[in-house]
Parts: structure tokens; sequence; C-alpha cells
């Protein structure tokens, strides 16, 4: 039996049953790539598929089902691979989504092919699931030297000339926020208006704040899902910062944002004997 | 011309506010270049306020709060301490000069200290020079 088939059968018994209103999932698109589709019959939930194309993360869709009020959100089954998992994880730990109403058809994770973000994951079984899905096979040996390590041996002066030669780019469309499932702001501040945090001009000065923003605003946040840079239509490696700071916020803190949904994030909490030398 | 930087202090309303007062009512003198800005807590400080700074064209920023313990709403100043910690960091990553940007603590007693804290860090930033934006960078590529 192949993942996809056990998914589909689970589906149709979630639905069927009524345990679950909806089944987030993925289908077959157009031009051999796959897209999200939301299962709520049956017969849609025989349109599921689990392979190595599916790199978009899922959790983002949680958030279309946030509790409104005194209204019960519905119940609906979501299929997460382990780092989808984390993002879900964050997303209760900061009262986003609540985890009775998600079944996390959990799946072993087989890395994306060409997905950068995979190349230095060894996460194969998600941190928190209701079901779990597949065999995992053991991660793939440490490769060596990568882009990060290269970037942190040059001087600062030549880190911030790569940095403005990247930024250059930006066109700011924000595929990157839109994708990212720890960016659910009503209003984003990069475009608030009043006041105006940063102007609608694409200006290298502009573009740089809008990075470093976003950068900021993920600290111990970010699931390094990496979704960001593969959206991202300029080519601009967005995920090279934010593996760098949750490799910081790892080493300084012990912390791994979503590894589960009970452990305060850096910012939500403080110990009075830390970082005494000021900088 | 010599150059003389443009400096931003966020300032604790009631440790650091009330010590800079203090260096005023003590007839201290200290660097012009700081341009203060009065907010509630240090812990209001959001690091992207510094970076909106640096945006408009200041040298540089300085926030000064109470000393650990004394913070008036108990813990505000340990929040601005982790957050400006990890925007360390960060601002390394991007090549932009951390020494820009600095957290320290000025209790109402410390006229003195608000004194020494603000020509000391102008003369870090006088030293440093105006601050080079990505537009300057890729200028002076072509």
């Amino acid at each position: 039996m192949s993942v996809t088939d056990d998914l589909r059968r689970i589906a149709r018994e979630l639905l069927e049953s009524g345990r679950v209103t909806r089944v987030i999932g993925y289908e077959e698109g157009r031009r051999g790539q796959v897209r999200p589709l939301v299962a709520r019959t049956v017969e849609e939930a025989g349109r599921l598929l689990f392979d190595e194309r599916c790199a978009r993360n899922l959790a983002l869709y949680l958030l279309d089902f946030k509790p409104q009020g005194e209204e019960e959100p519905p119940a609906v089954a979501v299929v997460l691979k382990p780092c989808d998992a984390r993002a879900l994880n964050v997303l209760v730990l900061e009262n986003q989504v609540r985890r009775e109403k998600v079944y996390v058809l959990g799946v072993a994770c087989p890395g994306i092919p060409g997905k950068p973000a995979c190349a230095s994951c060894t996460e194969r079984i998600p941190p928190t699931f209701d079901l779990l899905l597949g065999k995992p096979e053991p991660p793939p040996a440490p490769a060596g030297p990568d882009d990060l390590s290269r970037l942190l041996a040059l001087s600062p002066e030549e880190r911030r000339r790569f940095w403005a030669e990247q930024f250059r780019r930006c066109i700011r469309c924000y595929a990157c926020r839109q994708v990212c499932p720890m960016c659910y702001c009503e209003v984003c501040i990069a475009e608030k208006l009043d006041p105006p945090w940063e102007s609608i001009a694409i200006a290298p000065s502009e573009n740089e704040f809008y990075h470093v923003l976003r950068a900021y605003h993920l600290i111990g946040r970010c699931i390094e899902c990496g979704e960001c840079e593969r959206v991202c239509p300029m080519g601009i490696p967005v995920f090279l910062y934010q593996r760098y700071l949750a490799e910081e916020v790892r080493q300084t803190f012990g912390f791994r944002a979503g590894m589960d949904a009970e452990t305060p994030a850096p910012f939500m909490t403080f110990r009075k004997e830390e970082l005494e030398d000021l900088p | 011309m010599e150059f003389e930087p443009r400096i931003v202090g966020f300032l604790c309303n009631w440790c650091s506010y009330a010590g800079a007062d203090l260096a005023g009512t003590s007839r201290l003198s200290y660097p012009p270049n700081i341009r203060i800005i009065r907010v509630p807590c240090s812990g209001r400080v959001d690091p992207m306020l510094a970076m909106k700074a640096f945006l408009e064209g200041a040298d540089g920023v300085i926030v000064l709060g109470c000393h650990p313990g004394d913070c008036h709403y108990s813990e505000g100043n340990y929040h601005a301490r982790r957050r400006l910690h990890l925007f360390h960091r960060l601002l390394e990553l991007f090549g932009l000069e951390k020494e820009r940007f600095r957290l320290d603590w000025v209790s109402a007693s410390e006229g003195v200290r608000f004194a020494e804290v603000v020509a000391g860090f102008t003369e870090q930033v006088r030293r440093l020079g105006p601050r080079v934006r990505p537009e300057d960078i890729l200028e002076r590529q072509r």
C-alpha cells in the first residue's frame, strides 16, 4: 500500500464518520505539479495524494479555520510533513489554532528533492500527529560547507554588499510573507499606512528594511520549512537568514520553534540571570 | 566640515528619562547629538523602531532603560535585553554595524552616568562615520 492509498482510505473514513468536515491535502495539478486540495466529500478525498512533489506547507490553510469569537471552529484533517507539523505547534502555542480541532495526518518526510530547506534538514517524523503515514527513511549524511557558512566567513562589509545585491532584485511582491504560516497578522506592518513603517517605493533601503523586519518577526518562530525561498520569483535566498536565526536561537536559548506546543518561545519569556554582558 | 552623528535615544519614562533630567538640572554637559524620545519602558522599544530611525537618516540608536530588577513594570527590560541580543545577531548576518545600536541601563539617580553613556556612544558612532545606505553601496560598485 502506498502512502497515497492509505491517505485516501483514511480521509474517506474521517469524512464519512463525521470526525472532520474537511481534509486538507494535495492533489494532482497542471503541468506535472501538485496543488492544495480541501476535500469536503468522499469523492474529493479520492483525489488526494502524497509524493516527493508535495513541497507546500499546508499548515498555512489551518488559519482559514481560526476560532472566531464564541463560534466553534470546524474540525479539519490536514496532511503535514515534519516542518509543517512544527508550524501547527507554533500556531497552537500562539492561540491561532485549537489542536483538538485538527486531525493531523502526519507523513514520514522523504525530503523534497531540489528544495533548499530540505538539504540541511534531518527531520523525518512530524513532532505531532494523530496518525503517521509512510515509513521514515534514515536522514541523509550531513553535507559539507553550505552557503550559510560561506556567507558567515565573509567580512561584514562583504556580507552587506551580498545582501544589497540580493535585495536590489526584490520586487516586494510579499510572496514570502503570504506563503508563511507564521505571518498571520491581519494587517502586516509592511503595509501599515498610519503610521507608515516602510514606503511602498521599491528602493534598496526600503527593501533592506522589509527583509530585516521579516527576519526579526520570525525569530524563535520560524519552523524552517523554506517555503519563503521556494516561492520567491526573484530567486532571493530569503531562507538563508531564517536558517541563520533559527540556529542562533537554538544556540542561545536551546530552543527550536514548534517542536512542541507548550514551551514558551524566546520572546515570550526571559531569565533574570542571562545575557548580563550588554553588547 | 566635521561629521556630527545624528543619534536617536529611546529613554524609559521611569529611570533613564529622569536620569537625563537629572543630568540637565545638575548642569552636566553631554553631546547635543542625541535626540531623545520618551517611551513608557525599554520593553516598548521594538528594534524595528531603530531600523526605522536608520531608514530616516539616524547614524546611531541607543535604548536606555532601568537596571535589571528595577523595571517599573517588573520585567520589561528583561524582554528588551533578549530582543536586542538576538537583533544584534541579525544585524551581524546582514553586515549592518551593530555598534550603531546599543542598549544600556541608566537609573533616575544616575545623571552623571547618563552624560557618560551618551558621550561614549556619540564618540563611538562618530568614529564609525555616517551610516552607509544600501543605495550607496550599489552606487559605489558602478
